[in-house]
């Protein structure tokens, strides 16, 4: 095998190992050192390679012969030249005498010359698994390692680094951090940008999301390393003899000026923060990473290395409070604001649906921050609640109202396709549909199911009628207890028994004592939040109460549901997070003054987590009952008490002593990764941002007021002087409770409004002054008026209403948006104006 | 089913026989047997050398009751290097009979030892500077001092959090 045709090359005299060990020089023994428990005697090791052939020295055949004796005698000719050092070290069984007498060779040394053999011997002992370990056994290597560790260990040579920055490797990493990404955006986007199209054409593909092409305004981020990974890719494969001034045509014209030879050294002189970048061409992957990796073939990939770390940033933004603000309509359209206040909001992708009591629904283009269409004009009252899919399959827009009515809407051409005109008998508080149903929930205490496709009994989705109390049904709904499946089959088919048209009745939920001011539909379960102070889970099947969950100390304005916890707000103004399977209470956050109205939770789950929260609720247990059992003072107390606040839960300590429930199988908090965020929004005018710390426990990392971020949106279109005074008034507006104000600002952006909003961006970078960076500094500004605001609001109800009560919050991977008192839908954006960001968050969906 | 003893021929044509149920800890051979019955003659492990093969056997004599393990999908779960006390005395050998055990393990489709191997190795990066761990594994450092630099403060962004 390899090692028979190692070549006959190691000369060196018999004595030399003799003559030259005390020439070495300090020794020393390296920690690592191992013995051997094993033999081997294969030779495909890198030592080979390190060692110089004069390291070894010959030995007589006689003991070569002993080496060998016992093992596979005579099965392949020896290597007659070459000793296998480690046999010296190894107590092998199978040659003993060799190892004997190694050993007393060794031993007759003085110890600093065996100090210096051992040191010799290293390179042996200690080899490369990048050299000896193909690709995907490094990987599973690697993947026990966390990404910094990662890094760190690119730096060891280059081998590693370019083993270590494996998109697949990094793809794995994001997902084990709980991350989502868009799978469909990037597979389109993968399949658009590999389409055999000429270079010219694929430049401008790449850069399809950028306004200006032709401007050099983008230097930094026009891929450089883009331009040298590709001649680095075409030197590396042999055969495609591009020249790198043909590859480098794709670029801006300005990078090409300069020099031919050595592109992306052009490219250094323009790329500030790298001065150096004559080493690129050497590194590989190169030192900036970019979106896509292009394989010879031209077939282009997302660089997940590259993805991970812009979602780092990003979260890291998000950690640090650092944001720009929009607002919908952009400021020089506020003729296309609300009316009035909205109550109900919803985004996808680029588009925003919202509800007003102006009694109008809005569909909004959030690229160019316009109203699309018309507004949507149907309701009698206020829109307190809505649902869309902008999905061609659906194509829908569902709206409830204080009119009593439920509104079936075209999304794309806003046409009224559907009302149910008594749906309630009072306001519709909130609704959600999925494929099957829609589910309505009312001031009439009810919760109420509908069809949303023609059904017919024998359809799964037909109800499963529940005797006992709770659900009632229509006279149209069968008991399918009632009739046996063949008469129901020939009822069907002799057109005795017809199909429910959609949007019917099937049944009515009854439970709640008081409004049902929140519902949520997760797979075949309802989800409803109560005036009543109660949480109430459902089955979508038959409409029985599955469970009733309690804790809250006033009613309960919002919850939300993702299959192992809810979480509710209420007016007691706390958040509170209670495990779904058990029901136990495993959260409370207090940070909110007033009604939490609205909220998102977001616990970035990693794969194979019920596993992992289950483990963690247990090990908390197992603490609880170690403390109790050493007699320490922990106590679950009576319910009563915790009820009553006597008890009061923690935002998620794992102290045994603050454990109020047992049996959850989710830990204190609710578990979830380090990224776990909730963001909730109050009738005290703020919206809260929660992390978890250290400890798992939940902490208020930033406070957000929709006054700043309407007036940080409108100073991102106007120039220096004019950001003063638009600051100036938005004051003097706020204070004189004008809620349609925008035209002032729209004059003062005047020279600016030619550009509508995509253009907001690109004029903060251009503008000498940096205002996104004051604009994302500025999380906490002074909150003088709002203080005032609070004080008079509850001391003198005299003085007008809040301004800015947040009624309904939305957030994914990038933003936050919201809706209020303010007819203006503000948003924070926390890719910051990062092109980079940008460009990434396209692929990226929250947690 | 699994009973008897089954012959195995290492690379360097050594016959190993052993425990069916043992052997079948790996995927490849039991697959094999099932495929093709047993017929009694030697199995040859082309990629396995006698002394490799003995120390993937002695492991599998040490696991070969342990469950099977939950499902293959385990790419799944959060990755633990955690190595239980038996597998990290096994594990202490020196590096090329460590790499050796991979790819023969690899070969074989012994996932949980595998996996043991692959940890064993995690465990000896973990914690060490770039230039402790070109210690340990001899790496020669085939940066420039500019180029280690550079990928230091381009790396930046990982840090703290």
């Amino acid at each position: 095998m390899e090692g028979d045709s190692m070549p006959d090359a190691r000369t060196s005299p018999t004595l030399r190992l003799q003559t030259t060990v005390g020439d070495f020089p300090a020794p020393s023994l390296s920690p690592s050192f191992k013995l051997d428990e094993g033999y081997s005697d294969e030779t495909r090791s890198q030592a080979e390679k390190d060692q110089g052939a004069d390291n070894v020295m010959m030995l007589p055949n006689w003991v070569l012969a002993q080496s060998e004796a016992g093992r596979a005698a005579g099965k392949r000719a020896l290597p007659a030249c070459r000793l296998r050092l480690p046999s010296y070290f190894v107590l092998a069984d199978q040659s003993p005498p060799l190892t004997e007498l190694a050993y007393s060779l060794l031993r007759s040394l003085r110890t600093s010359s065996i100090a210096a053999v051992v040191e010799r011997l290293n390179p042996i002992l200690h080899m490369d698994p990048v050299v000896k370990l193909p690709p995907e056994l490094t990987w599973e290597i690697f993947s026990y390692l966390d990404p910094q560790t990662l890094l760190n260990c690119s730096l060891s040579s280059r081998a590693w680094r370019e083993r270590i920055l494996d998109s697949g490797l990094w793809r794995f990493l994001y997902i084990n951090e709980g991350w989502r990404m868009d799978v469909r955006a990037i597979r389109a986007f993968e399949q658009e940008q590999s389409e055999p199209i000429s270079p010219q054409s694929r430049k401008s593909r790449l850069r399809h999301n950028e306004p200006d092409i032709g401007e050099p305004k983008h230097k930094k981020r026009v891929p450089p390393t883009w331009l040298s990974s590709r001649s680095t890719e075409e030197q590396r494969v042999a055969g495609l003899n591009f020249s790198p001034a043909v590859a480098d045509n794709e670029g801006d014209h300005y990078m090409t000026d300069d020099d031919q030879a050595a592109p992306s050294l052009a490219s250094s002189n323009h790329t500030p923060p790298t001065p150096s970048l004559q080493f690129t061409p050497s590194l590989y992957p190169p030192l900036q990473s970019s979106l896509i990796t292009r394989a010879p073939n031209g077939s282009v990939k997302v660089n997940w290395s590259h993805l991970y770390k812009q979602r780092r940033r990003l979260e890291k933004n998000w950690h640090q409070g650092r944001y720009t603000n929009f607002q919908l309509p952009d400021p020089s359209h506020p003729e296309e604001a609300h009316r009035e206040c909205v109550y109900a909001i919803q985004f996808e992708g680029r588009w925003l649906v919202s509800g007003s009591r102006d009694k109008t629904v809005r569909v909004w283009n959030l690229d160019t921050k316009r109203l699309w269409h018309a507004p949507l004009i149907g309701h009698a009252k206020s829109v307190l609640c809505l649902q869309f899919d902008p999905s061609p399959e659906e194509d829908v827009i569902i709206s409830g109202s204080s009119d009593k009515t439920v509104i079936v809407w075209k999304f794309s051409t806003g046409e009224k396709i559907h009302q149910i005109t008594k749906a309630h008998a009072d306001s519709v508080l909130n609704l959600k549909f999925d494929s099957r149903f829609l589910v309505t929930c009312s001031k009439d205490r009810t919760v109420k199911v509908w069809n949303r496709k023609e059904l017919l009994p024998n359809d799964k989705d037909y109800p499963r009628i529940c005797r006992g109390g709770g659900p009632t049904y229509p006279s149209h709904i069968i008991d399918l207890t009632d009739i046996t499946p063949n008469m129901l089959e020939a009822g069907i088919a002799n057109g005795q028994i017809k199909a429910l048209q959609p949007y019917s009745l099937l049944m009515t939920v009854e439970g709640h004592g008081a409004a049902v001011n929140a519902m949520q539909i997760h797979g075949d379960e309802i989800v409803t939040a109560s005036g009543d102070r109660m949480i109430k889970v459902w089955s979508i099947r038959n409409g029985a109460c599955l469970k009733t969950l309690m804790g809250h100390e006033k009613g309960i304005a919002c919850v939300e549901f993702d299959s192992r916890r809810i979480i509710s707000g209420s007016n007691d103004n706390t958040v509170r997070i209670y495990d779904h399977v058990s029901g136990a209470e495993v959260a409370c956050l207090r940070g909110h003054s007033n009604l939490v109205r609205t909220l998102q939770a977001g616990f970035g789950d990693r794969p194979g987590a019920d596993e992992t929260l289950r483990e963690e609720a247990q090990a908390v247990e197992n603490e609880f009952f170690a403390a109790q059992a050493a007699g320490e003072s922990v106590d679950l107390g009576a319910r009563e008490q915790r009820r009553t606040g006597h008890r009061v839960n923690t935002a998620g300590s794992r102290d045994p002593r603050d454990i109020t429930a047992l049996g959850a199988k989710i830990p204190p908090g609710g578990g979830g990764s380090s990224w776990a965020r909730i963001v909730s929004g109050s009738y005290d005018e703020t919206i809260l941002i929660w992390h978890k710390d250290r400890d798992g426990r939940w902490t208020m990392a930033h406070q957000l007021r929709q006054a700043d971020a309407v007036t940080n949106a409108a100073r991102g279109n106007l120039s220096q002087v004019a950001r003063t005074t638009v600051a100036a008034q938005a004051q003097q507006l706020q204070a004189a409770q004008v809620l349609m104000t925008l035209p002032q600002t729209g004059q003062n952006g005047g020279n600016n409004t030619a550009q509508a909003a995509p253009a907001n961006q690109n004029n903060a970078n251009a503008n000498p002054a940096p205002p996104a960076g004051t604009l994302g500094q500025a999380p906490n500004p002074p909150p003088a008026h709002h203080h005032h605001h609070h004080v008079h609001a509850r001391r003198q109800p005299l003085l007008p209403t809040p301004t800015a009560r947040v009624f309904k919050l939305q957030f994914d991977a990038r933003k936050i948006i919201c809706a209020s008192v303010d007819p203006r839908i503000v948003g924070w954006d926390f890719a910051c104006d990062d092109e980079e960001l940008i460009e990434a968050c396209q692929f990226f969906q929250g947690l | 089913m699994s009973t008897g003893t089954i012959t195995l021929t290492s690379s360097d044509e050594v016959d190993i026989t052993l425990d069916r149920a043992v052997a079948e800890r790996s995927v490849l051979i039991k697959n094999m047997l099932e495929d093709l019955g047993d017929s009694g003659e030697a199995i040859p492990i082309p990629n396995v050398n006698e002394a490799v093969l003995k120390k993937v056997i002695a492991w599998c004599e040490q696991h070969k009751n342990d469950p099977a393990s939950a499902n293959d999908d385990d790419d799944n779960r959060r990755k633990t290097t955690d190595i239980d006390e038996w597998d990290q005395k096994f594990m202490q050998v020196d590096q090329e009979m460590l790499f050796e055990i991979i790819l023969a393990a690899n070969y074989l489709d012994i996932k949980a030892l595998l996996d043991v191997g692959c940890k064993t190795v995690a465990n000896m990066i973990k914690g060490k500077s770039p230039e402790e761990i070109r210690k340990t594994f001899n790496i020669q450092n085939d940066f420039t001092p500019e180029e280690e630099d550079q990928i230091r403060r381009e790396n930046e962004w990982a840090e703290d959090r």
